[in-house]
C-alpha cells in the first residue's frame, strides 16, 4: 500500500486530463494522480502509462503510453486512440528523463475512481 | 461547486490531438501565394486608389495565410525522419515564412515570384516523402 507521504505527493502532482487520445483507459476531464517519482530510478516498460512533456511544445503536459522501448533507452509513446492523438508517430521518440511521472490513479469523476492502466 | 473548484487539479494534460485530420498539402500555401501575385499584379495595372488600397490590404491577409499553412506543413506533417532525406528542411520552411512575410511589406512583383519558388522547394519535400498518397484523399 501506498505512504501517506507518498499519496499527498500524489495528490499535489494531480492532473486533469484534456482530449480523447488516450479513451476508453483514460477520459476527457478525468482529474488523475501522479507518482512523479515512478520513472527516475527504472525506466517504463510497454504498457506502461506516462506523464510527459510535449516535445513540440513543453509547457503542455500528455499523457500517453509506452508502446516501444528502443535499445538506447528512449520510448515510443502512443495514445490508446490512435486516430484521436499526436504522439511518436508525429514528434519521434522520447528520452526516458523526460518523462514526469506515472498517472496511477482516477479521483474524478468518483464513479469511475480507481487505478488508471 | 466551490469544493470541486477547489479541488482540482492545477495542471492539464493533454490526451489529445490538433485533430490532427492527417490532410496537408502545400497547395493551399500555393493558392494564396498565387493571389498574392495577382494583386500585386492588378495593383501595378491600376491607378484607382481605392483599389490599390483593397490590393494591399487583402494581400497582407492572404500572405498571413501562406505563413500559417508552412506553418502547419512544418509542425504536424514533416516529421523526424524527413530530415534524413530533406536536411535543409528546416531551413526551406523558415525562407518562404520570413518570404511571405516580405511580400506582406512590399509590391514587387519580383519578391512574390520568389515565395512561389520556394513554396515549391516545399512541394518537393512533401511529394518526396510521400505526402500526395499519404495525406490527400483520392479524387
Amino acid at each position: 500500500m501506498i505512504g501517506p507521504r507518498a499519496l499527498v505527493r500524489a495528490w499535489r502532482a494531480r492532473v486533469a486530463v484534456a482530449g480523447r487520445s488516450m479513451e476508453p483507459a483514460i477520459a476527457d476531464g478525468d482529474w488523475l494522480l501522479v507518482d512523479p517519482d515512478a520513472w527516475r530510478v527504472r525506466p517504463p516498460a510497454p504498457g506502461a502509462l506516462v506523464l510527459l512533456a510535449d516535445p513540440r511544445a513543453p509547457h503542455r503536459l500528455l499523457v500517453k503510453r509506452v508502446h516501444t522501448v528502443f535499445p538506447d533507452g528512449s520510448l515510443d509513446v502512443r495514445g490508446d486512440a490512435p486516430d484521436r492523438s499526436t504522439d511518436s508517430r508525429h514528434f519521434g521518440p522520447v528520452a526516458a528523463a523526460d518523462l514526469l511521472g506515472r498517472p496511477w490513479l482516477r479521483v474524478h469523476p468518483l464513479r469511475r475512481a480507481g487505478r488508471v492502466r | 461547486m466551490d469544493l470541486l473548484r477547489a479541488l482540482a487539479p492545477r495542471r492539464t494534460a493533454h490526451a489529445h490531438c490538433d485533430i490532427p485530420c492527417g490532410i496537408y498539402d502545400p497547395a493551399q500555401a500555393r493558392i494564396e501565394a498565387e493571389s498574392c501575385y495577382r494583386m500585386i499584379e492588378k495593383y501595378h495595372a491600376s491607378s484607382d486608389e481605392v483599389f490599390r488600397a483593397r490590393c494591399i490590404s487583402v494581400k497582407e491577409e492572404r500572405a498571413e495565410l501562406v505563413k500559417h499553412h508552412l506553418d502547419v506543413l512544418w509542425h504536424d506533417y514533416f516529421k523526424p525522419e524527413h530530415l534524413a532525406q530533406f536536411p535543409d528542411l528546416h531551413e526551406t520552411c523558415w525562407k518562404a515564412a520570413k518570404q511571405a512575410s516580405v511580400v506582406k511589406r512590399t509590391v514587387d512583383l519580383e519578391e512574390a515570384k520568389k515565395l512561389l519558388a520556394l513554396i515549391d522547394q516545399v512541394d518537393t519535400m512533401w511529394k518526396g516523402t510521400n505526402g500526395p498518397a499519404a495525406t490527400r484523399l483520392p479524387a
